[in-house]
C-alpha cells in the first residue's frame, strides 16, 4: 500500500494573538501551552506539526475540543494561515500561493464538509451539489446531470427541487458529501462531519463514506473526537492533544502499542474485540499448526472470537484472497484483548 | 456688580472686559431687568448662578452671551450657504426631477388605469388575495370621499424616497458590514439622524433650497428615513452564518461572488425589515414635510391644525393610517415570502 504523499505539512506552528511572531520564538524555546497563554497573553494553537496525507488514504485527525484539530484542517485550503512553517499539496507549498491560484486550488483540488452542513439556505438541493461549478461559472445546465448522479449515489434521489431546511440532518449531510463530490476534487477535507448526527445516522453516514470511498480512491482528511468513528474509518491516525500531534500511525498499531497515558486513556473504553483486526494479531506461519480453521485477514477479533466459542487452545490458518499469510492463535487473542497497562485505574 | 466679577478681577482681565461691548440682541430677561429698575440686591449662596455665558457676560462685557453661539452658527451657516448650495443643487436636482415626474405621473394617469397597476403590484409581491382585495377597499374609500389625488401625492412621495433611500442606504450598509471603521464611525451619524426631532432637518434645508423645489422636502425624507435600511443591511450582512461563508470560502469564491450569492440573499430577510422600516419612516416624515410644501395628505392634516377644521384633520388622519397599514402589510407580505424560501 505504498502511496504517493498528496499532503505534506511540515513543522507547522499557529499562534493566536496580536504578536504571534514574538510569541513564536518562546514556543520555539519550550514555552508551554498554559505558559504561553499566562506570560504572554497568546494561545498555541498548533506546536511543530508534521503529518503526512497518502494519496487515496483515509486520514483521521482525532483529538478532543480544543486540541486544535479543527484549527489544523483550516490551514490544508488556507481558511487558516499558519504562523510559520509549510503545507505542500502535490510538491507545492500553498503558502506561497496568490489569491487566484489559491482560490483554484480550492476550487479544482480540494473540497470541504462542515460540521453544521453549511448550505446555502436559499437555494434548491441540486443547485447546492452544483455549488463548485457555480463558482466556476457554469450554469445549472451544465453540472445538472453531474449534480444528480452524485445526489442519486448518496441517496438523495428525487429530493432534488427541495430547499435544506425541508431535509433532516443526515440528508442535509448528504447534500454535503455530494457537494464535496460532484466537484470532483481529488482531496476532501471532512470537519467534524458527522459529529451533528445522531449515532444511528452517524454509522449509516459511516458506511457511506467507506462505500464510496472503496469507488473512488479519494485522499481524505478526516477531523473527530469519536475514536470508534476514528478507528472505524482510519487508514492512518493522527492523534492531536493541546496543539501536538502526541502519536500517529495505524490504528490498529497505536491501539496494541499506546505511547502516551493521554491515549491510553482514550482507548481504554473501547471495545477492543470489535476495532483490532486478525492481521495485527497474527503470528507467522508455522508448518507444525493443525488448524481448527480459517479466517480473513480483516475480520475483527470479536467474530473469531464467536467462531472459536472461546476455546483459547485453537489456532486459525488466515488467509488473504485465499492464500496464507500467517495464523492465529487463541492465546495471542485473548492476550491482545487484555486492557493496556494504566488503562485500568 | 455681578456675581462672579471677582473671577476676572482675580484673572486680571478687568481691561479686557472693559473693552468689549455685547452685540448680542438683548434677550426679554434683560429688558425685564432694565424695567424693574436695578436694584442692589443682597445676594446669597442660594441664589448662586452657574457660570454660565450669560451670567459671566453680566460680570465681563467682553465674554460673549450664549445667544452668540447660536448666532454664530447662523452667521456662519449663511457665509458658506451659497458655496454649498452650489455644490448640493446640481447633485440634488434629478430629486426634484424624479419627485414631480413621480407626482406628475400618478396625478395624470386616469384611476382607473393606477388602481388596477397597484393592485397588480401588490398581488406580484404578497401573492395574497386577500390582501389585494383590502387594498382595493381602502383605496376605493378613499378615492370615494374625494382623497384620491391627495393619497396618490402622498404614495408618490414615499415610492420615490423609499426607492432612493433603498439605492443609497443598500450599499452604505454592506460597506459598513465590510469595514469595522466604517461601522464605527457611520453609526454616530446615524443615531444623530434618527433621533434629531424632523422639524429640525428642515432648518437648514430651507436655508439652502427654495421652498418651491420639491426636492427640500425629498432630502429631509430620505435623511430622516435612510438610517433603518441601513442598520438593517449592515447588521443582516454581519449576521450570515459563519459557516457559510467559510463553506463559501473554501469552495473558492471570489468576494464578490460570496457579496451576490451568499451575502445579500442571505442578508435579505433583514434588508427587508429594514425596507418596510424605511417606507413607514418616510411616510410619517411626508405629513411633517408638508410645512414645507410636500403635497398630499399631509396639507390637509395641516389645514386641519390651522383652520381648527376638526373633520378634515381626522379624515385625512385616518387615510395616512389606512396607507400606513397598507404599505405595511405590503412589505411585510414579500418579507414573509423571501423568509420562507430560506429559513434556515
Amino acid at each position: 500500500m505504498a502511496k504517493n504523499v498528496k499532503i505534506s505539512i511540515r513543522n507547522l506552528y499557529k499562534i493566536f494573538g496580536p504578536e504571534p511572531d514574538v510569541a513564536l520564538e518562546y514556543v520555539q524555546r519550550g514555552m508551554t501551552k498554559p505558559e504561553l497563554l499566562e506570560q504572554q497573553n497568546h494561545v498555541l494553537g498548533l506546536r511543530d506539526i508534521n503529518v503526512d496525507i497518502h494519496e487515496g488514504e483515509i486520514t483521521v485527525i482525532m483529538g478532543l475540543s480544543g486540541s486544535g484539530k479543527s484549527t489544523l484542517i483550516r490551514h490544508l485550503n488556507r481558511l487558516i494561515d499558519p504562523t510559520s512553517g509549510e503545507v505542500r499539496v502535490d510538491g507545492k507549498d500553498i503558502l506561497n500561493f496568490s489569491e487566484e491560484t489559491l482560490r483554484k486550488l480550492r476550487r479544482t483540488t480540494m473540497s470541504m464538509v462542515f460540521q453544521k452542513f453549511a448550505l446555502l439556505p436559499h437555494k434548491t438541493v441540486v443547485e447546492n451539489a452544483g455549488l463548485s461549478w457555480e463558482i466556476g461559472g457554469q450554469t445549472q445546465k451544465d453540472y445538472e446531470d453531474e449534480a444528480r448522479k452524485w445526489l442519486a449515489r448518496v441517496g438523495l434521489e428525487g429530493n432534488e427541487e427541495q430547499y435544506p431546511h425541508q431535509l433532516s440532518g443526515g440528508m442535509q449531510q448528504r447534500v454535503g458529501i455530494a457537494r464535496a463530490l460532484v466537484s470532483n476534487a481529488p482531496i476532501m477535507l471532512m470537519d467534524e462531519a458527522f459529529s451533528a448526527l445522531d449515532p444511528l445516522i452517524r454509522s449509516d453516514m459511516q458506511d457511506l463514506l467507506l462505500e464510496l470511498q472503496e469507488e473512488l480512491h479519494k485522499t481524505i482528511v478526516f477531523i473527530t473526537h469519536d475514536l470508534d468513528e476514528a478507528l472505524k474509518l482510519a487508514d492512518h491516525l493522527v492523534i492531536l492533544k493541546e496543539g501536538e500531534v502526541v502519536q500517529q500511525g495505524d490504528p490498529q498499531d497505536i491501539l496494541l502499542n499506546p505511547n502516551d497515558p493521554y491515549i491510553v486513556d482514550f482507548v481504554s473504553d473501547i471495545n477492543r474485540a470489535r476495532v483490532l483486526r486478525v492481521r495485527s494479531v497474527m503470528t507467522e506461519a508455522r508448518s507444525d499448526d493443525e488448524y481448527a480453521g480459517e479466517v480473513v485477514e480483516n475480520d475483527n477479533l470479536e467474530s473469531v472470537l464467536a467462531k472459536s466459542e472461546g476455546d483459547v487452545s485453537l489456532v486459525y490458518r488466515v488467509v488473504r484472497d485465499g492464500e496464507t499469510v500467517g495464523r492465529l492463535s487463541m492465546l495471542d487473542l485473548t492476550k491482545a484483548l487484555v486492557p493496556t497497562e494504566g488503562a485500568s485505574r | 456688580m455681578a456675581t462672579y466679577d471677582w473671577l476676572f478681577s482675580s484673572l486680571g482681565l478687568e481691561e479686557w472686559c472693559g473693552q468689549g461691548k455685547s452685540g448680542a440682541p438683548m434677550s426679554m430677561a434683560d429688558l425685564l431687568a432694565k424695567s424693574k429698575g436695578d436694584e442692589a440686591q443682597e445676594e446669597s449662596l442660594w441664589d448662586l448662578p452657574f457660570p454660565s455665558m450669560d451670567a459671566l457676560n453680566e460680570s465681563c462685557a467682553a465674554f460673549p452671551k450664549s445667544r452668540e453661539l447660536t448666532k454664530g452658527l447662523e452667521d456662519g451657516f449663511l457665509n458658506i450657504k451659497d458655496s454649498l448650495s452650489l455644490v448640493l443643487d446640481p447633485i440634488t436636482q434629478p430629486l426634484s426631477w424624479g419627485l414631480d415626474g413621480a407626482l406628475y405621473a400618478m396625478l395624470n394617469t386616469p384611476w382607473w388605469l393606477v388602481i388596477p397597476i397597484m393592485l397588480a403590484i401588490v398581488f406580484l409581491v404578497s401573492r395574497s388575495w386577500k390582501l389585494v382585495a383590502f387594498v382595493a377597499i381602502a383605496i376605493g374609500s378613499l378615492a370615494f370621499i374625494d382623497h384620491y389625488d391627495y393619497a396618490m401625492q402622498t404614495l408618490a412621495i414615499i415610492f420615490v424616497c423609499a426607492f432612493l433611500c433603498v439605492l443609497l442606504g443598500v450599499p452604505i450598509g454592506i460597506a459598513m458590514a465590510r469595514s469595522d471603521w466604517l461601522q464605527r464611525s457611520a453609526i454616530p451619524v446615524l443615531d444623530m439622524l434618527q433621533t434629531l426631532p424632523p422639524f429640525v432637518y428642515l432648518i437648514p434645508l430651507i436655508f439652502l433650497f427654495s421652498v418651491t423645489e420639491s426636492k427640500l422636502y425629498g432630502i429631509a425624507i430620505i435623511l430622516y428615513a435612510i438610517v433603518p435600511v441601513v442598520r438593517l443591511t449592515d447588521l443582516g450582512i454581519r449576521l450570515v452564518d459563519k459557516e457559510v461563508i467559510e463553506a463559501a470560502d473554501a469552495f473558492g469564491m471570489t468576494p464578490r461572488q460570496k457579496l451576490f450569492k451568499v451575502q445579500i440573499p442571505l442578508a435579505l430577510p433583514n434588508i427587508m425589515a429594514g425596507v418596510n422600516q424605511t417606507i413607514m419612516m418616510s411616510l410619517a416624515m411626508v405629513v411633517i414635510a408638508s410645512l414645507v410644501s410636500a403635497p398630499g395628505l399631509g396639507v390637509l392634516v395641516l389645514r386641519g391644525i390651522r383652520n381648527l377644521e376638526l373633520g378634515v384633520g381626522l379624515v385625512s388622519g385616518l387615510g395616512i393610517v389606512l396607507l400606513a397599514v397598507i404599505l405595511d402589510r405590503v412589505t411585510k407580505a414579500s418579507l414573509a415570502r423571501v423568509n420562507a424560501a430560506q429559513k434556515q
